[in-house]
């Protein structure tokens, strides 16, 4: 352990909330089948513990699962059969356009702090934590984490994630589900704000059958703008420009403008039965996540 | 070009025509150098272009108000520029700084052949002289009639003039212009310092005036009056159309022989223009009604001769008092109609109240009660030993009696009455007697005065008298020869004025009361009595026999004498409004309220019958010649008709930066508005 990862780590969880997340299970409504063994009750019958049921031998059956009690009472030969228990797959996709990289702190840092909170909870409960961001190519696959000791890991690839990639929204949606076709908790991590809309990415999504969670990341200065004067916005992503004149109708007009956009993207989450949640910058991220998270069910 | 470099002389050198020719091309240029936006680096625009989408839906607006701002600019800076090439239109402005304007109020001035009174008219003109004012004129304005009124006095402020003008109301009054000239005259000329002395100085600077007269020229020629630094304008108001039947006479009178008959005449004036043909004039027949007491008691044609003139009289008999009114049938075109109706009032014949005052005297008690006497007057006969009583004093002071004759005794107080003394002189030191002398001669006597009117002094020996001279003013009616200082021949009989009443004082006694005496055969003789009655008449009733028929011309003042001792009596006008008189020192009432044309009633305050009636009418040819004269005669000059004002040029840059001022006020309110949802 480098001490740079324990910088990168302090940077984004402090102890307290680690101590705190340790506590935390991520809890999913679907069951998945998982592709390890973990510590959720699956579907599949398997190795573990618990018995579920019996079922008569057939040659070729692990002896070891023979039931020779009833063997003797009954001469039969039976096999006991136990529940299966597996791991979660659990997913972070962060958006690392440059408009994330906006706000103090970043929404990009947000993001990961977030990413990394949650990702921490999977990794105390062994699950499969894997967290990608949107500028990925498919040739620099993230890595698999599983298992506490992987935070370091996690960590430094948290850290390596930076700005710059201006991937439409729709094609890093799209290259993420190619890349992983598993079921899943998925907690997508953006500010929504492509020009192209953000409704064919959700559809992406939607295919995968996965437990998303949308987090919509926005900065205070795109809740309530501070302007003034005439100015001429650009757009850091594609330097597009919009010239305004900064006046109380306009910055009316602009947080109708907002709250219709939420709305909308908050309508269309809860129709197709992802979880929807607006954050700030300015929402601590222990509290976003014992909070909100907590109400919406993603941990426990 | 030379054209166009003499258009664009006339304001500003050629120069400034080039910096302000700069000033277009520097916008344009400013406009395409707008505004540098400040670059503000963000997120992303997303939100921000969403949020203005729906102002580039109407971008063509959004594009047309930057051009809007650049074409006000420019709108702005060719309204400057139009302002300096001095655009002007012709207008017409007053002649001079100071202004008069002499409104007539007249009657005249209510004719109808010009708008709906010629007085309308005359402040719609005048109102049009306010408005060519500039801000730098004073003018002041005055009504005249028979008496002139300053509506306001000289001011810049135009809404003032305008104010009082409207306030100007036409009167039933006659004209006289001497006042209001010389009041004018006044404000314009200065003052002498020492008048009549050689090196007359003026102590003010002169301050010449333009005198606007605005009348129909039917006043009196003023004399001795000098202009100075008046300029007259007149304005000859009414039109050569115009023509008038007016009443111009109208009263009635008893019968000499016959009181109880009365005799009415009216007199009627048709006036119109001079030059008018004959025909017009000859044949006119103007029907009349005569009423009395509202009630039709007569109707004829009057036939107006060709000088215009035409006449009614007829006989009443039994009235006893009342109002008889003369109208005109207005068939004929008439555009005056305050004269075609005439009031004249009857009222009781009274007695008059004769005091005498003697120790015994057959010879008055004689001739004051003959049977003609007793028509003319009650007489009360009392001794002198009355003066001292406080009843005398009351009704001396209270002026209850019309005369009082004092036969050789005298008050301590001249009373309110006209009187008589014989054989004494009045209490007043301005009456001097010299000493008695004997014998006495009658040289003259004067018959034209009414008081010795038929009466033949030749017969009549006097055997001793005291010549007295009257104060100055007075009158000798009977000579002597008598020796006074001072003078060759003295007066046996001498009257003078005295206030309102007359005093007669006889130098001779008729008897002497102490002596039983006879002092003259006078009182045998035909003329004796004959001269009492003239006493009794002009004496004693001459105030009397004014109050039978009263008429007053509008405007002027009533003096209103009442049967008894009154402290107020009520005046009801003939519009019925009520005014209270109260009684003036001088024992009598003087009442002035007399504007309006009709009847006016006399009432006791505490009794409601009418006591007495007196009328006004206009009666004043002057006013019911309408027809507008062409000349004014003002002192030794002629002021013809001229035009008001002279044709000036109005320059028109001060609204048309006015204009340009409102468009910077856009201007501004556009560019503070810049984002419109």
């Amino acid at each position: 352990m480098s001490s740079s990862s324990t910088e990168a780590l302090s940077r984004l969880l402090t102890p307290e909330l680690l101590a705190q997340l340790e506590r935390m299970e991520l809890v999913s409504r679907k069951i998945f089948r998982g592709r390890m063994k973990g510590e959720r009750r699956s579907k599949r019958k398997g190795q573990s513990v618990e018995f579920a049921d019996f079922r008569n031998y057939v040659p070729g059956d692990d002896l070891r699962f023979i039931d020779w009690n009833l063997y003797a009472r009954l001469d039969k030969l039976f096999l006991k059969m136990y529940l299966e228990e597996e791991d979660l797959h659990f997913y972070a996709l962060l958006d690392d356009s440059l408009s994330m990289d906006f706000g103090d702190p970043t929404k990009l840092h947000y993001a990961k702090q977030l990413a990394a909170a949650v990702g921490f909870i999977g990794l105390c409960r062994s699950d499969r934590v894997r967290i990608e961001s949107l500028g990925q190519t498919l040739r620099q696959p993230a890595p698999v984490l599983r298992g506490r000791h992987s935070l370091w890991r996690m960590v430094e690839y948290l850290e390596a994630i930076q700005a710059g990639d201006s991937v439409p929204l729709v094609d890093g949606v799209k290259n993420f589900c190619l890349r992983n076709s598993g079921k899943g908790i998925l907690l997508f991590i953006s500010d929504l704000m492509d020009k192209q809309g953000y409704e064919s990415a959700f559809r992406f999504l939607l295919a995968q059958q996965m437990d998303i969670y949308v987090v919509h990341v926005l900065s205070p200065e795109e809740l309530n703008p501070e302007l003034q004067g005439d100015l001429r916005l650009i757009d850091c992503e594609d330097g597009e420009h919009a010239e305004i004149t900064v006046s109380r109708p306009l910055l009316d007009r602009y947080q109708r403008t907002l709250a219709t956009f939420v709305d909308s993207a908050r309508e269309f989450c809860t129709r197709r039965g992802m979880t929807y949640l607006l954050t700030n910058t300015n929402i601590p991220v222990e509290h976003f996540v014992a909070s909100y998270l907590r109400q919406r069910g993603l941990v426990r | 070009m030379q054209l166009i470099l003499g258009f664009l002389n006339n304001a500003l050198s050629w120069w400034h025509w080039l910096v302000l020719g700069a000033i277009p091309p520097l916008i344009i240029a400013l406009y395409f150098l707008k505004l540098k936006r400040q670059s503000l680096e963000v997120p992303s625009t997303y939100l921000w272009r969403r949020t203005i989408e729906d102002l580039h839906v109407n971008s063509l607006w959004q594009r047309l108000r930057k051009s809007l701002l650049l074409f006000l600019q420019l709108l702005l800076i060719a309204i400057v520029m139009l302002a300096c090439l001095r655009p002007s239109w012709q207008g017409r402005e007053l002649v001079g700084e100071r202004f008069i304007f002499l409104v007539d109020t007249s009657a005249s001035m209510g004719a109808t052949d010009l708008g709906p009174t010629r007085l309308e008219v005359v402040k719609q003109r005048v109102n049009e002289l306010i408005d060519q004012m500039t801000s730098s004129d004073t003018a002041m304005l005055m009504s005249f009639s028979d008496r002139s009124r300053v509506e306001q006095e000289f001011t810049q402020n135009r809404r003032r003039l305008r104010r009082a003008l409207a306030a100007v109301k036409l009167t039933h009054r006659t004209t006289n212009l001497d006042e209001s000239l010389r009041y004018s005259a006044g404000r314009a000329n200065p003052a002498d310092s020492r008048e009549g002395e050689r090196d007359v100085m003026s102590v003010a600077e002169a301050l010449p005036a333009t005198l606007y007269i605005f009348s129909d020229g039917n006043v009196p020629d003023v004399a001795d009056f000098s202009l100075g630094n008046l300029e007259p304008v007149y304005t000859r108001m009414g039109t050569d159309e115009c023509q008038n039947i007016g009443i111009t006479a109208f009263s009635a009178e008893r019968h000499p022989e016959k009181p109880d008959r009365l005799q009415v005449f009216g007199r009627l004036r048709h006036f119109q223009q001079k030059e008018t043909s004959d025909e017009q004039a000859v044949g006119i027949q103007v029907g009349v009604d005569v009423f009395l007491d509202d009630h039709l008691i007569d109707s004829r044609e009057v036939q107006i001769s060709e000088e215009g003139t035409g006449g009614i009289e007829f006989s009443m008999s039994d009235i006893d008092s009342g109002v008889l009114k003369m109208q005109l049938q207005a068939e004929s075109r008439n555009d005056l109609a305050v004269d075609d109706v005439a009031y004249a009032s009857v009222n009781r014949p009274k007695l008059s109240r004769v005091l005498l005052l003697t120790s015994g005297n057959d010879a008055l008690h004689l001739a004051l009660g003959t049977e003609q006497s007793q028509k003319l007057a009650t007489v009360r006969h009392e001794a002198p030993g009355y003066l001292n009583d406080v009843n005398y004093q009351q009704q001396a002071e209270g002026g209850l009696y019309d005369l009082i004759i004092y036969d050789q005794c005298a008050p301590e107080k001249m009373p309110q009455a006209n009187t008589l003394f014989i054989g004494q002189l009045p209490p007043m030191d301005s009456w001097t007697a010299g000493r008695v002398q004997s014998p006495v001669s009658i040289i003259d006597t004067d018959q034209t005065h009414p008081l010795m009117q038929f009466i033949e002094m030749g017969n009549v020996a006097v055997v001793e008298a005291t010549p007295v001279s009257p104060p100055r003013g007075g009158t000798v009616l009977i000579d002597s020869d008598l020796v006074q200082e001072n003078t060759t021949h003295a007066a046996l009989f001498a009257i003078a004025p005295r206030e309102r009443f007359e005093d007669a004082v006889l130098g001779f006694r008729l008897v002497d009361s102490a002596a039983g005496e006879v002092i003259t055969n006078w009182p045998i003789r035909i003329s004796f009595p004959l001269f009492m009655n003239n006493v009794l008449s002009y004496l004693g009733s001459a105030q009397r026999a004014s109050q039978t028929f009263m008429n007053v011309q509008p405007g002027q003042p009533v003096i209103v004498q009442t049967d008894e001792p009154l402290q107020k009596i009520q005046v009801v006008s003939p519009d019925g409004s009520n005014l209270e008189v109260t009684r003036t020192g001088l024992g009598h009432f003087t009442f002035t309220d007399t504007e309006a044309i009709g009847v006016y009633k006399i009432k006791n305050t505490s009794a409601s019958d009418t006591q007495q009636l007196f009328t006004v009418n206009l009666f004043d040819s002057r006013e019911s010649n309408i027809w507008p004269q062409l000349e004014l005669e003002i002192g030794h000059e002629t002021v013809s008709v001229q035009a008001t004002s002279a044709p000036t040029r109005r320059e028109a840059w001060k609204y048309l930066l006015v204009v340009a001022l409102a468009v910077a006020l856009l201007e501004w309110y556009i560019f503070n508005r810049r984002v419109y949802l």
